[in-house]
């Protein structure tokens, strides 16, 4: 599953980022998760599904939904406690859920 | 709290931290900010401070003869923090260019072309340094602003050269840009050529005096710093990136104070005489230690009050932060405690960072601790950033720490606060 994180300067998020690989191995989920500037997410699109959106940017998240929702990818805020917690694990579920959806 | 007054508030933060014009500007300083700490460095190295009676200066001047090695500094800095003018006209239309799917790299040439058109000529036809770099500020800012909408304009109404199939795509978008940078070139040739015949001023005399150099007044004061401290924070509060939202109108009012302050020190005066005591160094080496809201006083704090629980909620957070925090890197305190919409942390998360810009600011106006002269990567863990920010003085490591003891005494009762709301709160179900 191909999931980009978005913040601002991806200081704090990578960190969250190798949290949620951890955790994917752990599960033995294939996942590629990398952390990106918003401005680098249209060279990300192939094949991606999931964006998540780091709570201190949030108000970027109508933007990113207006562009990449018609797309068919799933965009949503990471849960503010998980993030602050650096919760790999719970931030990876959110993405799969959102994934799930339809 | 009023909720409808929060979702505004957020929504209108939200629209200016994602507004083009004000993202493009932002991240144009953010693209030049490694050439800005690398020319800063030099300045640094040229004019290293002695540790007793190890003289590094001294050595180099006795190897290499008298001020020849520091050349090599001189150098740099001129390639780099003395000409931001000129690059950020490149980096801002680029960023813009590229908001609009445009060819970025032709928006850039083309902002630098005309930035150079209305720089001032020397008598013997040279470049004026002071025009390429700070003081051209905000002429950078608004030409590559103007060239790059008028250049979408030109693209969007189709007003390109065509090439024939078959052509490398290469050579087509260099032929795309070739009618619309001729005519905006035209047009900024023409501007130029009125203005030095005409009214005989530059452009550039005209911005810096009437725009760049009052702001730049206004903001080297104290309330101006006490603004964007509070503003700042309470942005962070709502768990709204402040820095970021800000930095589109920080930067620009900030960088060219930091500038003056670095050349003056380049060039042999002392830092305590530099005349600019508010700038973007001085509040994130003195102010946002560990982060916006000196979240590192906040984790000291923490380990303070909580000595015995070892897994209280607020140690796990701290003990998790505190490695990130150590750079400057706050998100996981920020989030996870929460800081965010916390009544109880409110008024610390504010009121240390005012405080701490009140007591810096007296600490530097009055000559005690020098004034700031260098920029570093914000992620320089503080002690280190308060010695290098002042040109190499421990008097600025004292001012930190002094800081950071104001901010954990402040901190300290709201953390027991929180603590007993806490158990409060679990006894209660």
């Amino acid at each position: 599953m191909k999931i980009r994180l978005v913040c601002s300067a991806g200081m704090s998020t990578s960190m969250l980022v190798k949290k949620m690989i951890e955790a994917a191995e752990k599960q033995g989920f294939e996942a590629d998760i990398e952390a990106v500037a918003e401005s680098q997410l249209k060279n990300q699109l192939e094949g991606l599904q999931v964006v998540l959106v780091g709570p201190q940017v949030r108000y970027l998240e109508g933007k990113i939904k207006e562009s990449l929702e018609p797309q068919g990818v799933k965009v949503a805020v990471i849960d503010q406690m998980a993030y602050g917690m650096m919760q790999g694990d719970k931030v990876l579920q959110q993405a799969i859920d959102l994934n799930g959806e339809n | 709290m009023n909720n409808k007054f929060m979702q505004k508030f957020i929504e209108v933060a939200g629209r200016i931290g994602s507004q083009r014009h004000l993202v493009a500007i932002r991240d144009g300083f953010v693209a030049i900010m490694p050439l800005i700490i690398i020319g800063s460095l030099a300045v640094l190295i040229n004019n290293f401070p002695a540790f007793g009676s190890f003289d590094l200066v001294k050595i180099l001047n006795n190897i290499f003869g008298e001020g020849n090695w520091q050349k090599l500094g001189g150098s740099v800095w001129n390639g780099t923090f003395a000409v931001i003018g000129l690059l950020i006209s490149f980096t801002i239309a680029y960023n813009l260019a590229k908001t609009y799917e445009l060819d970025g790299l032709s928006a850039g040439l083309i902002s630098i072309a005309s930035y150079i058109i209305l720089v001032p000529e020397t008598a013997d036809w040279g470049l004026n340094f002071a025009w390429l770099g700070a003081q051209g500020l905000f002429v950078a800012i608004i030409l590559a602003l103007l060239v790059t909408e008028l250049f979408r304009l030109l693209v969007k109404a189709n007003i390109t050269i065509k090439m024939p199939e078959g052509v490398p795509e290469g050579v087509t978008r260099s032929f795309a840009a070739l009618i619309p940078a001729m005519i905006i070139l035209a047009l900024v040739g023409l501007f130029q050529a009125l203005i030095s015949v005409f009214v005989e001023i530059s452009m550039f005399e005209v911005i810096f005096n009437v725009i760049q150099e009052p702001l730049q007044g206004l903001g080297n004061t104290l309330p101006a710093a006490l603004v964007v401290s509070f503003l700042n924070h309470l942005l962070w509060f709502f768990g709204l990136h402040g820095t970021n939202i800000i930095g589109s109108v920080i930067e620009p009012v900030y960088l060219p104070l930091i500038e003056q302050n670095a050349n003056l020190f380049q060039q042999g005066m002392s830092a305590f005489d530099v005349p600019n005591v508010v700038t973007k160094p001085f509040l994130d080496s003195f102010v946002f230690m560990g982060g916006s809201g000196t979240t590192i006083a906040l984790l000291i704090a923490i380990f303070i009050v909580i000595r015995k629980e070892k897994n209280h909620p607020y140690r796990e957070v701290a003990k998790l932060s505190a490695p990130a925090g150590l750079f400057n890197i706050n998100e996981p305190v920020i989030f996870g405690l929460p800081i965010v919409l916390n009544p109880i942390f409110l008024i610390p998360f504010i009121l240390v960072p005012v405080t701490l810009t009140v007591i810096s600011y007296i600490a530097l106006s009055t000559g005690l601790v020098p004034k700031t002269v260098a920029i570093l990567p914000w992620t320089t863990p503080p002690i280190l950033s308060g010695y290098l920010v002042t040109g190499g003085s421990v008097r600025g490591i004292i001012l930190q720490l002094i800081n950071l003891a104001v901010a954990v005494i402040i901190y300290v009762p709201f953390i027991m606060a929180g603590v007993r709301a806490m158990k409060e709160k679990m006894g209660g179900q």
